[in-house]
């Protein structure tokens, strides 16, 4: 129904130019493609026929055939009282589209020739044809165009267009069953979707193997880090007063036996300045790590004193393993600022 | 310098000042044949007497005539390896050394700047600059045959640097000479040289043209320079070990001074994001109509100078310190000084809280204030727990460093309105609220980097307000 009630353009054109020509031979219910139910169209008919010579009728009156005024048939009613002898539309739609089902099966093989004025308000051919009419001033609604085809003798006059039958289709032009048809149709969609789907699903498994391949970079096999634990040799190879650089370059510390807050203890001091993370060296003949980037400098116990460091260095913890060496864990790290050098895991007293 | 011997050095300096020298007596004579030929000559000096009728005066040609030959004649001594000669005497260089601390650089440079701003219709004179022009180059020429010098400058590193300085000092000399005689010219009544000469060109061809040309010479001028200059490559980088000093690319070097001062995240964060931000809020709170497309410096007076101060002062000037005058372990050295990395500097920084509260009121530090030594407060764990930092925050920010808190927050709140009762009055009336305190807080936050370096400098201040619990310091 939906397919039928839509006409195309060319159909409204040829329609509109039938009313037009004042010749078209379609009446009312001859028009079955008009979707419109031949009864309700032709009382329309009738109706607009008795209405043709008074004045227009009053748009109101149009509600009698039950049920409220679409808004386009306000709009032509309202032209239609400022043009005179217009008549009214008066169809409804809600009732056409029901109507339109029975009567379109049949007209199928007349459609194209059957000119008709679509079921529609107003269409643009409509518009158009009242735009060169001389009667009538504003567009027709379709309605209005059948009224006035039935109203015109001369246009039910016109003979009707015979149309010889068809001769019968070839056997290749013949539709083929509903099975074989799908199998002829669907397959070229299954292929191409087919493919498509294949596409994606390949697209994201290899996204999903490149994704887990990442993962798996993340943790390597062979982890060329050192461990975070590591021994550094027994107490007594770090004198008093001495740092320690031996470590530095591997395990990034330094371990210092000196004085922190009045008592002698040795500690693993991490080798990151506190300011921006560069490597302080450490100036023997100073006595003090120094920073190449920012000149931050730090006494032996890693405290801060000069330079933009806002605080000391860090102490990674330390202890004194079963085996008597020390042992220093980077995973722990201690900051003076916190209180944390108090902690006994932070040094081993001496 | 490299493991070179005294002799191999001199011989060095000698190839490299030779052709040098000779430049700049080319420069000196097409100065003097471009005036002769251009009719631009002018009497100076009157000489008694006259030859065949015509009075003979010293002009300028003649001037820059002899300055081309003294250069040719220093190309000759020191060309001919007599580095000895051609060198500032001992006794300049020492002073130079020692009054260059950051203070006096820094003061100096800021000073220089006033004077020239004052005294820029003298300065901007052709036959003066192209004086200071002259002295700069014989003063780098100079200043060569010092190895610690040449060590520093010559270094592929540093090299743009010197050519920054001299390429800045050509452009600012441009630009100011124009805007003094756009100044002169509207003092006058006439209008700008600009507009004089406003006749429309066409992109197509006259402007892709130029660009076109430019590109390919600054193309050649790159390839010729990569290829006599390579960039040199160090060892390889290890995370336990940094160059000392370590040396950020040259046009950082402003922003890694400036970490000197401040805390990383206040000089690499807040500050960079600021200049960045309130560059692009100029065109906003600019209302001065004036001077749209002519130089001048009469009718933008506070436009140029905050931008000469905050782009010479502050960021060549910085970047030339950073480059030349900081060396290992980012002391402060002389040009003519040894890079020595065991350079002792007494640089014990104290924190403000510290300078009140033990130096001044002879008391330890107040700690911070936590809820478990108030077990009087009426909250559960889990609150406490979670408002424990907050209060030990704030306490810390309140109490310990309360000094330094009124300072900033006096320098950020108070200073503003006073500022738009007293000097920036008419500012004030112009802008609105909104605008004029934007740009008095941009400008509070540029004056706070030069406010904080004399701090430091002066005495030894490290942070106004210092939280290091939590990675808060001003």
């Amino acid at each position: 129904m939906a397919d039928k009630k839509k006409m195309s353009v060319a159909e409204m054109i040829a329609a509109a130019r039938k009313a037009d020509g004042g010749q078209s031979s379609v009446s009312a219910s001859d028009s079955s493609t008009s979707q419109v139910d031949d009864e309700s169209a032709s009382a329309q008919a009738s109706e607009a026929s008795a209405a043709e010579t008074p004045a227009s009728k009053p748009a109101p009156a149009k509600g009698a055939d039950g049920g409220r005024l679409s808004v386009a048939e306000m709009l032509a009613a309202a032209r239609g009282q400022g043009a005179p002898g217009a008549a009214k539309p008066a169809e409804k739609k809600p009732a056409a589209k029901p109507a339109a089902k029975p009567a379109a099966k049949p007209a199928t093989a007349e459609k194209p020739k059957a000119a008709s004025p679509p079921s529609e308000p107003r269409d643009t051919a409509s518009i158009l044809a009242a735009a060169k009419k001389s009667s009538k001033a504003g567009p027709t609604s379709k309605a209005e165009a059948a009224a006035k085809e039935k109203a015109s003798p001369t246009a039910k006059a016109k003979p009707q267009i015979v149309v010889p039958p068809m001769p019968e289709k070839p056997d290749y032009a013949k539709a083929k069953p509903a099975g074989a048809a799908k199998k002829s149709a669907e397959p070229v969609d299954e292929t191409r979707r087919g493919f498509l789907s294949l596409g994606f699903w390949s697209l994201g498994a290899v996204g999903a193997l490149w994704t887990l391949a990442t993962v798996k970079f993340m943790f390597p096999n062979v982890r060329r880090e050192p461990p975070s634990k590591f021994k550094v040799g027994f107490p007594d190879a770090f004198p008093a007063g001495q740092v320690q650089e031996k470590y530095k370059a591997q395990f990034g510390v330094w371990v210092v036996n000196a004085e922190y807050n009045g008592q002698q203890e040795i500690f693993a001091l991490k080798s990151v300045c506190t300011h921006l993370g560069c490597t302080p060296n450490w100036l023997e003949a100073e006595q003090k790590f120094k920073c190449p980037c920012h000149g931050s400098g730090f006494y032996k116990d890693g405290i801060n004193f000069e330079g933009p460091a806002p605080r000391p260095l860090e102490r990674y913890a330390i202890r004194v393993a079963d085996d008597g060496q020390i042992e220093i864990d980077k995973s722990r790290t201690f900051q003076e600022e916190m209180g944390q050098w108090e902690e006994p895991s932070s040094f081993i007293p001496v | 310098m490299h493991g070179l011997s005294e002799s191999q050095f001199q011989d060095l300096v000698a190839s490299f000042l030779g052709p040098y020298y000779i430049a700049l007596a080319a420069m000196n004579g097409l100065a003097a044949l471009y005036l002769w030929r251009s009719g631009q000559s002018k009497d100076w000096i009157k000489l008694p007497g006259s030859i065949g009728g015509h009075s003979i005066a010293i002009t300028n040609v003649v001037v820059w005539l002899l300055v081309g030959m003294v250069f040719a004649i220093l190309a000759a001594i020191a060309g001919s390896g007599n580095t000895a000669l051609v060198s500032l005497p001992e006794w300049l260089r020492e002073a130079i050394n020692r009054g260059t601390g950051p203070i006096v650089y820094s003061v100096g440079t800021t000073i220089g700047l006033i004077v020239l701003y004052f005294l820029r219709g003298f300065f901007v004179r052709p036959a003066v600059a192209w004086t200071i022009w002259n002295l700069m180059w014989l003063f780098l020429g100079l200043s060569m045959t010092d190895p610690d010098f040449y060590d520093i400058v010559a270094k592929p590193d540093n090299v743009p640097i010197v050519m920054l300085v001299f390429l800045l000092a050509f452009f600012t000399w441009l630009a100011t000479y124009r805007a003094v005689i756009n100044d002169n010219r509207i003092a006058n009544g006439e209008p700008p040289l600009e507009k004089l000469d406003d006749e429309k060109i066409l992109v197509w061809p006259d402007l892709v043209y130029t660009e076109l040309i430019c590109m390919i010479a600054l193309t050649a001028f790159l390839i010729f320079w990569a290829i006599a200059l390579p960039a040199p490559l160090e060892e390889a980088a290890s995370s336990v070990k940094t160059p000392n000093p370590s040396k950020a690319p040259w046009y950082f070097l402003g922003l890694q001074e400036m970490l000197v001062y401040y805390d990383p995240w206040m000089a690499g964060v807040v500050l960079p994001s600021l200049i960045v931000v309130g560059l692009m809020a100029i065109p906003y709170l600019d209302f001065n109509k004036e001077g749209n497309g002519y130089y001048t410096i009469k009718q933008r007076p506070f436009s140029y100078a905050v931008f000469q101060f905050g782009f010479l002062e502050m960021w060549i000037t910085l970047i030339v310190l950073g480059t030349l005058l900081r060396g290992p372990n980012w002391n402060f050295f002389g040009p003519y000084e040894h890079w020595d990395a065991h350079k002792v500097e007494a640089l014990n920084n104290v924190n403000l809280s510290e300078y009140v509260w033990q130096r001044g009121l002879n008391m330890s530090l107040p700690g911070a204030l936590s809820f478990s030594d108030m077990p009087w407060v009426p909250l559960p764990d889990w609150l406490t727990s979670f408002l424990n930092p907050f209060l030990e925050f704030f306490s810390l920010l309140f109490g310990r460093e309360l000094p330094g808190t009124l300072l900033v927050l006096g320098y950020f709140i108070a200073l503003p309105p006073i500022m738009a009762l007293t000097v920036f009055r008419g500012f004030y009336q112009r802008m609105g609220f909104i605008r004029f305190m934007v740009m008095a807080n941009l400008l509070l936050f540029m004056a706070s980097l030069p406010i904080k370096m004399v701090l430091r400098w002066v005495f030894n201040l490290k942070y106004l307000i210092a939280i290091p619990e939590f990675f808060f310091n001003f």
